[in-house]
């Protein structure tokens, strides 16, 4: 901060992080532009994601067609814009239910410790002794390909993860005074571990979310490209890959697209993931 | 030693069993089975019974268990049900294309990542180490299959050259062989090389903070020697538990990229079997990788000891 009285720098908390921590300004301000494609796909293109066009297949990226066409036709663009709702709602709704699940059982198994922990130990050494994407493969083989069951895989995929984080969390939790405070005054074990030490464990489990999202991406879109997840027509970005894959040397576009949201997605959340875990070691 | 192997292998075997019993009634409850695949339209309840007996399936599910779990213990995995092959010998044919997949790109990613993880690291904070981490995130952000695709583009459109549709194993062409497996190892090494990279550099910059790194350098330990016997000693260890992460991500990784370049690997196999409800091969296929995964923890930290003799087994 030695040139700070050069010239007076733009004051204001915005201003401040952007100066200090350039790339969480970058990846919020990324975030913002993909939340705005979800919430109003109409802004970034008109044309419908699913109108079949054969007399306009495999058209190169123009004027009419930024994104170019796919092999029936439809807009790219219109659907890379409107498969971010897709995509990115599965990612989201499975890392909350994994981290619903996982939080909540390592919070129980950390907080109460003994034969419950060791059982709950042994199953999550189970699941994480398989490669991610191997494990996801096989369930959505097994249960069929379909949007609920790809968001069942990538729930039982990361829910393991989850509890180890609240685990660890709420062990260190329950070591420390005001556990034992909270109980002097009579507290119920129930009412310390839902009032207190959840309410500490939570900022781990959000931060883990934001860490996790960007490889729950991967893996989604993994599997999409598989054809093990979203069916078509839907637009979903790694079902679009898949779908472009077989044009890949005479309608490149088709597939570069989608993946190059996938990557400007995980970036952003990487971004934004780091920046908020270096505030939560700083604390 | 001796105790601490015997505790860590019974641990392993436990966490293993459980596993085949995951991948056992995971396997099982897929819907339909392969009776209903070779009978097709055509449900004949007679040959359908015949058929299920054959199979096994009319047993109960634990006895069916026990049953594979006992002959798999002794590598007889079966016949494939779709194929008429003996499984153990699919399993090994796959099992070879997926590994030398899996240590090209773990020698492609480590010669590549490490030392940009060390120049970063040593040049912290200037352009270059700028440059680096924006390959880093990137590197991590792309998804592997897409590098894949984009590296299928940019070669054929650069050098009109495309890969052999028909794999050659490396016993019959040396040059059909690595011509067929440069774009796969490349579109998963450069992922992990990002990640290598980003690790390293966090580990060098850590470790030349560090007192001891000081004290070298303040008592005239020239240069050279502080960085290579004091810093990057240091960063080996944790280097070595991320290189046993880096080779359970490429086996994973290996599945998509084995189905976009069509290797006959473990990837594929699996994949297929799933299709073809070919129990047998896919419970073998799903077993060999979970114990791969664990034999290279395993490995991993046994060498922990070697590196670091202070790391007390326990």
């Amino acid at each position: 901060m030695s040139d700070a009285s050069v010239s007076p720098p733009p004051s204001g908390p915005i201003a401040r992080m952007i100066r200090r921590e350039p790339d969480l300004a970058i990846g919020l301000l990324l975030l913002a532009l993909i939340a705005l494609v979800i919430v109003a796909p109409g802004l970034f293109t008109s044309q419908s994601p699913l109108s079949v066009n054969v007399d306009a297949a495999m058209e190169p990226p123009s004027f009419a067609h930024p994104f170019g066409s796919d092999d029936v036709g439809r807009d790219v663009l219109a659907r890379v814009v409107h498969g971010a709702r897709v995509t990115l709602s599965i990612c989201a709704t499975a890392l909350v239910a994994a981290a619903a699940i996982g939080g909540t059982l390592g919070l129980v198994a950390g907080f109460v410790g003994g034969r419950l922990d060791m059982t709950f130990g042994r199953l999550v050494d189970v699941v994480l002794s398989f490669p991610p994407i191997i494990f996801g493969v096989m369930i959505t083989g097994v249960l069929g390909p379909s949007t609920f069951n790809l968001i069942v895989a990538l729930t039982v995929v990361y829910a393991p993860l989850f509890f180890r984080v609240a685990r660890s969390g709420a062990m260190a939790e329950a070591g420390l005074t005001y556990v034992e405070a909270a109980r002097s005054i009579g507290l119920s074990e129930a009412t310390i571990m839902l009032r207190h030490v959840t309410r500490n464990v939570l900022p781990l489990l959000l931060v883990q979310c934001m860490v996790l999202f960007p490889l729950v991406l991967q893996i989604q879109a993994a599997l999409g490209f598989l054809g093990l997840g979203v069916q078509p027509p839907t637009p979903d970005w790694g079902a679009i890959l898949q779908q472009g894959k077989d044009y890949i040397l005479l309608a490149p576009w088709i597939s570069a697209f989608p993946g190059l949201a996938i990557l400007v997605t995980a970036l952003a959340l990487m971004l934004v993931g780091r920046g908020l875990q270096r505030r939560l070691d700083r604390r | 030693m001796g105790a601490y192997l015997a505790r860590r292998l019974a641990a392993s075997v436990m966490t293993a069993a459980l596993a085949s019993m995951v991948i056992f009634l995971l396997v099982r409850s897929v819907p339909g089975d392969v009776v209903g695949q070779m009978l097709g339209q055509t449900s004949d309840p007679v040959a359908a019974r015949a058929l299920r007996e054959f199979f096994g399936l009319d047993q109960p599910v634990w006895r069916q268990y026990l049953g594979w779990i006992a002959r798999a213990v002794s590598f007889d995995f079966g016949v494939s049900w779709a194929r008429g092959q003996p499984v153990a010998a699919m399993i090994g044919a796959a099992l070879g294309v997926t590994l030398e997949l899996a240590l090209a790109t773990l020698a492609v990613a480590t010669l590549v990542g490490v030392p940009l993880g060390v120049v970063a690291a040593i040049h912290e904070g200037r352009a270059i180490d700028r440059a680096v981490q924006g390959f880093n995130l990137l590197g991590l952000a792309a998804p592997v299959f897409w590098i894949g695709l984009m590296l299928l583009v940019g070669v054929s459109g650069v050098f009109g050259w495309s890969p052999p549709l028909v794999y050659a194993p490396l016993s019959r062409s040396v040059g059909e062989n690595l011509s067929m497996m440069a774009l796969p190892v490349f579109s998963l090494a450069l992922l992990q090389a990002a990640a290598y990279s980003q690790f390293v550099r966090q580990s060098v910059v850590s470790a030349l903070g560090q007192d001891y790194v000081r004290t070298a350098v303040a008592k005239g330990v020239p240069t050279r020697v502080v960085f290579f016997k004091h810093v990057l000693r240091n960063v080996a260890i944790p280097l070595l538990t991320f290189m046993g992460l880096i080779l359970i991500q490429i086996l994973g990784g290996a599945v998509i990229i084995e189905s976009l370049f069509s290797l006959p690997g473990l990837g594929r196999l699996l994949l297929s079997s799933i299709e073809a409800r070919d129990y047998p091969v896919l419970q073998a296929g799903l077993l060999v990788v979970v114990t791969l995964a664990m034999l290279v923890n395993l490995l991993v930290d046994l060498l922990y000891h070697v590196i670091d003799p202070r790391v007390r087994l326990r």
